[in-house]
């Protein structure tokens, strides 16, 4: 085994530790004083030094312990299969799954312990919980007037479940919503959303009408997007997963055992961030092509 | 063969030139309209972000192709 790094590494943890210790020594001492704004702003470099000097040691201690393998960015377009119970399944179904599990739980946790307390001043999860479904009512209210309450409840639905699925990956899982069958069938409850409601408010006639405005010439293209909606939505969302799944992979790969505290940074971005964006960006679409076809 | 794979994923992804040339008019356009009627711009952001959600499809097309001629060929 090499010696260098070994004893590179725990030079760097203690010559970091010891930064920091100062720092806090140095800052304790003078809490509550006048100096202490003064002071922090002097030790600014033992904060930057030492948070430096501890990451360069888990890298080369991490490296040490666990070198790493030279590998090549392999991305599976297809979720992998494995055996659960001897049939073989699709790994986004039990990933899926547990998703389902987790917002379920939670959704039993607010109805039994949260809801029995609501107060008449709203505060802290029950105000957040009444902006959450207040935000969805009026947004669905604006998109699609006509049957603003189930409606709206099915969009929170897929909207937390979605945001379930795309926090998992912070697991080390394969977000279900890297899986183009996944986020395909999300998209065919849509459009079965889309045609049930077009059909029942202007009828089968009023529908095929609407197909020939303003001139006939346009019904086979109105058609033919009507059915690629699905198709857009499924790829939309499976497409951005994918994509921010892939960016991580190679910033993991690229930093090698130096991937500490860097990926949680760019992992707010990418595993917390876009997704909510295009869960919403998912359920303005629905929305709006469902009023679309019924209006 | 490897090399040509290479290529016609490249060209795939090429896809994002549009995309981003398409979201950049979008955006600009957006900002003009917030500049001269400011109480609109809730109504004007709201649209900004399905026409960019709309635009940005075409980028992801193009990348969704190119990892399947990457990886599945």
């Amino acid at each position: 085994m090499n010696l260098i790094p070994a004893v590179e590494s725990a030079a760097a943890l203690i010559v970091g530790g010891l930064l920091l210790l100062v720092r806090r020594r140095a800052l304790i001492a003078a809490r509550g004083s006048e100096q202490e704004a003064d002071l922090q702003k002097r030790y600014k470099k033992h904060l930057i030094l030492g948070v430096l000097a501890l990451w360069l040691g888990c890298g080369l201690g991490l490296g040490m312990l666990a070198p790493p393998q030279q590998a090549e960015l392999h991305v599976n377009v297809f979720a992998p299969r494995m055996i659960l119970l001897g049939f073989e399944v699709s790994s986004s179904v039990v990933v899926g799954w547990i998703a389902m599990a987790l917002v379920t739980l939670a959704a039993l946790w607010v109805r039994i312990f949260v809801i029995p307390k609501f107060q008449e001043q709203p505060e802290g999860l029950q105000l957040a919980l009444e902006r959450m479904v207040g935000f969805f009512g009026e947004y669905t209210q604006e998109k699609a007037g006509f049957v603003s309450e189930p409606l709206s409840a099915y969009m929170l639905t897929i909207a937390l479940y979605l945001a379930a699925c795309a926090i998992t990956e912070l697991f080390g899982l394969r977000p279900p919503t890297a899986d183009l069958v996944m986020t395909g069938s999300i998209a065919l409850i849509t459009f079965g959303m889309i045609q049930y409601f077009g059909l029942r408010h202007k009828g089968v006639g009023g529908r095929i009408k609407s197909f020939a405005k303003p001139t006939p010439i346009v019904f086979p293209f109105k058609l033919l997007s009507d059915i690629a909606t699905p198709v857009s939505l499924a790829c939309r969302l499976y497409g951005n997963m994918l994509g921010g799944m892939i960016v991580m992979h190679l910033v993991y790969m690229a930093l090698g055992t130096f991937g500490v505290g860097i990926p949680a940074v760019l992992g707010l971005y990418f595993n917390a961030f876009h997704p909510l964006i295009q869960v919403f960006i998912f359920v303005t679409l629905s929305l709006t092509f469902i009023g679309e076809a019924a209006e | 063969m490897d090399g040509m794979v290479a290529i016609g994923a490249g060209l795939a992804v090429l896809t994002g030139l549009g995309a981003g040339i398409g979201m950049g008019i979008a955006t600009s356009k957006a900002a003009e309209a917030v500049g001269r009627q400011p109480e609109a711009s809730g109504k004007i952001n709201s649209l900004l972000m399905l026409g960019l959600a709309l635009t940005e499809s075409t980028a992801i097309y193009g990348f969704v192709t190119a990892l399947i001629i990457i990886f599945q060929s």
